[in-house]
């Protein structure tokens, strides 16, 4: 039984402390987690924006010098002679070269080729192959558009060979073709172009108008990745996915037909996230474990004053009520403890009171039963006198005897109630036997309807207020007369009246016969008031009154008109 | 408890939303695809360096996306039949014709434009495929092991001498090497089923994985003689290794590759557009320039280096035959070679 019900409290308690603690971190750190990485996520964005926005413009500012560089060689008489006519001193044309190039030769190789594709003048070594292609590659694409075109040339990964070759076509004083200034940027170049303005933590990576590579600053990279980012263009997938680890942002940049892609790590990438998902498991981990223990120790500490109240009240089920609670507290367990203390107190107070009760009665009904036993031996005598004076002839005694053992034997019933038939007989026989003691010196009058005779009164309600009119009202007058008279008072009320014509009451004793000190000497009056009023509440009882003559005294007894069937139910 | 509960199924199921407001947040990057009317897929076999300038080129010249698959020819093949009625690829770009022929059911008939300028021995009669460059099959040696003279036509190859040092690819897989295999038959003549006896006896059960290694594996010597391209060994010859071609004197073909429309192109003009610059002047002067191959116009010149076809000795090739005959060729093979059938 303890088991269980320590292991189940228990459970909901660490139920709840769990939930308590881990609801709100888990919430919290999701929370936090999801605005961090939102900030985060934002800041790099823009971050990414900023960079490539900066390589953009570096890129306009290496074109800006490359189409300078370009108009000034198409203008320039004496370059286009050069490439023409001949006979100028390449020195001459060199210093045309490098004046036009400015400071974009920094970053790029300027070469002027002849109408036939052969090499003439540059402003670095001359190059391996010296001549270039009409119909093919940047030469064709140049005289295509008329201008200044940009085109992807060779490997990226190749540190030796120009990455990104521009062309213009230069046009004679005769409108014909003069031949070519042609730009190379070689990987270096472009390092020195690109480098340093977008960012450390990122990569940029060139690719031409169709994806293919052109320059990354780590060369493997872009020609393993150029592919990849190709193919997810083709099939429409986006870049997004392509990788957990990092993100991808593009740009275009159009005069030279190329496509900046910036690949930043993933703020929140495997690890970080990782990492973050491993602290927030930890914290719930120690949670857990507070909790745990929390919970033990919290159970521990109710679960104690709990078990020592059950244990009491155990106790009192085996019927020990001296067993009391130690209180070592004062919290609500304390008073919990107190009042149960207090309770069993009074438990015990009460069984106490119960058995001294219990006890009393026992003795009165003793003390009844003993009671009972002397009438029967004065009623078994009385019978006894009876006959004996009946054998000695002396039909007084007998008589006397008879009314008194019947009167005997009426009180001793066990009945409370009888009809007022019965009552009016047994009423005879005691007039009969104060006849004998008075030597029929007053009148007796009994006035009962016959629809009254089986009302049901107290017993012996009527013979105290009858002795008291003989002994009281006609105890010295001559021609004494006893009138009981039984009416309906109307209401469901019995009206009995016991009246005589003695003195009758002193005018300060009229009225509903009250229990006060004026009513003293007259006991058996008292004694049917209070039966009266016991039995039938307020507004039953006597009232003493005068008759209506004015002579003599009156003793009306007031009480619900009841039959048998009424007064058993 | 069923609060707390409640509670925990609240917080998860925030969760996602709110990892959904940071997935919504992120910009939708602009479309930077071509729509289909731009794009072209092409099944390539030739190497990168061979297939890059062209496709280069193109794009640049069209504006078509050009989507490039590479794959060994059998392979590609395979593929493009398997695919059937609903194509990738829009074009196969390489691959000898005979192995074009094999597949022919899966290709549609273009003629090229300027296919006037194609020299007659290379047309496809029913223009089924486009010829790309013309691709001899020489012999190679290593020039320290092997005096001059020792290999000289396809007879030498039977030598005892050069038995188990032969580098000779499963024809079943290298189109040059089935092309050489059949050359070799006709140029031997007599019973073909034992000359391929004798040819796989002085094989040994020695082949190398593909034709790429040929060269490789003759320069280094695990091999003394090899049979190879003629493209492939100028090749490897410019780039400095230790070997020696030979025309084969008694008999040399000389089947070109080609390029051919897949039936049922999703970019068929693309695709043919792709085909007419693959046998453009620029495309062909290119070949001649960068890769030591054969033009199969009239109007571009040979690299100047290589002796003309007319000159040498050109064993009769008949492609129908050959494509009919395979299947028969290549189990004859695989029986005496000891390998499974194809």
């Amino acid at each position: 039984m303890k088991k269980p019900l320590t292991a189940s409290f228990r459970t909901r308690l660490f139920g709840a402390l769990l939930a308590a603690a881990l609801v709100p971190l888990l919430l919290c750190s999701a929370m936090l987690l999801q605005i961090f990485r939102l900030r985060m996520t934002d800041t790099a964005e823009e971050q990414s924006r900023d960079h490539l926005s900066r390589a953009l413009r570096a890129l306009d500012e290496g074109y800006t010098g490359f189409s300078a560089a370009a108009d000034a060689l198409r203008r320039d008489p004496l370059v286009l002679g050069a490439l023409t006519v001949g006979g100028v001193e390449d020195t001459r044309v060199n210093a045309q070269l490098f004046a036009a190039a400015g400071s974009a030769r920094n970053y790029a190789r300027f070469d002027l080729y002849d109408r036939e594709g052969g090499w003439r003048y540059s402003t670095r070594n001359a190059p391996e192959e010296r001549r270039l292609p009409l119909n093919w590659g940047v030469l064709h694409l140049a005289e295509e558009r008329g201008a200044l075109a940009f085109t992807a040339a060779g490997d990226s990964t190749d540190a030796a060979s120009p990455l990104l070759l521009g062309a213009a076509p230069l046009t004679g004083r005769d409108g014909g073709r003069a031949g070519y200034v042609v730009i190379s940027l070689y990987q270096s170049d472009l390092r020195q172009l690109l480098e340093g303005v977008y960012g450390a933590q990122g990569t940029l990576i060139l690719l031409s108008d169709y994806w293919r590579p052109v320059y990354c600053a780590q060369p493997s990279l872009a020609a393993s990745l150029a592919p990849e980012l190709r193919g997810r263009l083709l099939s429409g997938q986006g870049l997004e996915g392509l990788s957990d680890d990092f993100l991808y942002s593009v740009e275009r940049h159009a005069p030279m037909g190329l496509y900046l892609v910036l690949r930043r790590p993933q703020v929140f990438n495997r690890d970080t996230m990782g990492l973050l998902y491993t602290v927030s498991a930890s914290s719930a981990l120690f949670c857990v474990i507070i909790s745990v223990l929390m919970s033990l120790s919290l159970s521990r500490q109710m679960f104690r004053p709990i078990a020592q109240l059950r244990e009491a009240i155990r106790e009192v089920e085996r019927d020990n009520l001296d067993v009391r609670v130690v209180q070592l507290r004062d919290d609500e367990l304390g008073e919990l403890a107190r009042r149960f203390n207090g309770m069993v107190a009074a438990l015990k107070r009460s069984r106490e009171t119960l058995v001294e009760n219990q006890r009393e009665l026992n003795q009165a009904q003793i003390r009844m039963l003993q009671a009972q036993l002397n009438p029967h031996f004065l009623c078994n005598t009385l019978d006894t006198m009876k006959w004996i004076s009946k054998i000695n002839k002396v039909p007084q005694v007998a008589l006397m005897s008879t009314d008194l053992a019947d009167i005997l034997r009426f009180c001793i019933s066990p009945e409370e109630f009888v009809p007022l038939g019965r009552e009016a007989e047994i009423l005879e026989r005691y007039i009969e036997i104060q006849r004998m003691r008075l030597s029929n010196s007053f009148t007796f009058t009994l006035s009962l309807p016959a629809g009254l005779e089986d009302c049901l009164v107290p017993k012996m309600i009527l013979q105290p207020i009858v002795e008291n009119a003989i002994l009281h009202g006609v105890g010295g007058v001559e021609n004494g007369c006893v009138e009981v008279e039984v009416s309906e008072a109307g209401g469901g009320m019995l009206r009995l009246t016991v009246a005589d014509n003695g003195e009758g009451f002193p005018p300060d004793m009229l009225g509903p016969f009250r229990r006060t000190g004026r009513a003293k000497g007259h006991l058996g009056l008292y004694n049917v008031d209070t039966i009266l009023l016991k039995y039938y509440g307020e507004g039953c009882g006597l009232t003493l009154e005068r008759k209506a003559d004015g002579k003599g005294a009156v003793v009306a007894a007031t009480l619900p008109v009841r039959r048998k069937e009424e007064a058993e139910c | 408890m069923k609060r707390s509960v409640l509670s925990v199924l609240l917080a998860l199921a925030l969760l996602p939303g709110l990892a959904a407001c940071a997935a919504g947040r992120s910009q939708p990057a602009p479309d930077y695809a071509p729509d289909e009317a731009h794009r072209l897929v092409v099944y390539t076999s030739h190497k990168e360096e061979v297939w890059r300038p062209i496709v280069e080129e193109f794009e640049a010249r069209t504006g078509i996306w050009v989507d490039v698959v590479y794959g060994a020819t059998s392979e590609l093949l395979e593929r493009i039949a398997q695919e059937g009625k609903a194509p990738a690829a829009d074009v196969m770009f390489g691959g000898g014709i005979e192995s074009l022929e094999t597949y022919r059911d899966c290709f549609a008939p273009y003629t090229c434009a300027g296919a006037e300028h194609i020299l007659a021995r290379f047309r496809s009669p029913e223009d089924l495929w486009t010829p790309f460059s013309a691709l001899p099959v020489v012999l190679i040696y290593n020039a320290k092991l092997v005096s001059p003279g020792q290999v000289g036509g396809w007879a030498d190859l039977l030598d005892p001498a050069l038995r188990g040092r032969i580098a000779f690819p499963d024809p079943a897989a290298s189109g040059s090497s089935f092309t050489a295999l059949v050359t070799m038959l006709n140029a031997l003549g007599g019973d073909r089923e034992s000359v391929i006896r004798a040819f796989t006896e002085n094989l040994d059960g020695v082949r190398p994985d593909s034709s790429g290694e040929v060269p490789t594996a003759v320069a280094d010597g695990s091999a003394l003689a090899g049979v190879t391209l003629e493209e492939t060994a100028l090749k490897r010859i410019a780039d400095g290794m230790d070997i020696a071609m030979v025309y084969p004197e008694d008999g040399l073909s000389c089947v070109p590759d080609g390029s051919a429309v897949v039936k049922g192109a999703p970019h068929e003009e693309n695709a043919k557009l792709f085909l007419d610059f693959t046998v453009s002047r620029e495309v062909q002067e290119l070949l001649v320039g960068e890769f030591c191959r054969r033009p199969v116009r009239d109007d571009v010149e040979s690299p100047d280096e290589l002796p003309a076809l007319d000159e040498l000795p050109v064993a009769g090739y008949d492609l129908d035959q050959a494509v009919r005959d395979r299947d028969a060729i290549l189990m004859t093979w695989a029986f005496y070679f000891g390998e499974d059938a194809p």
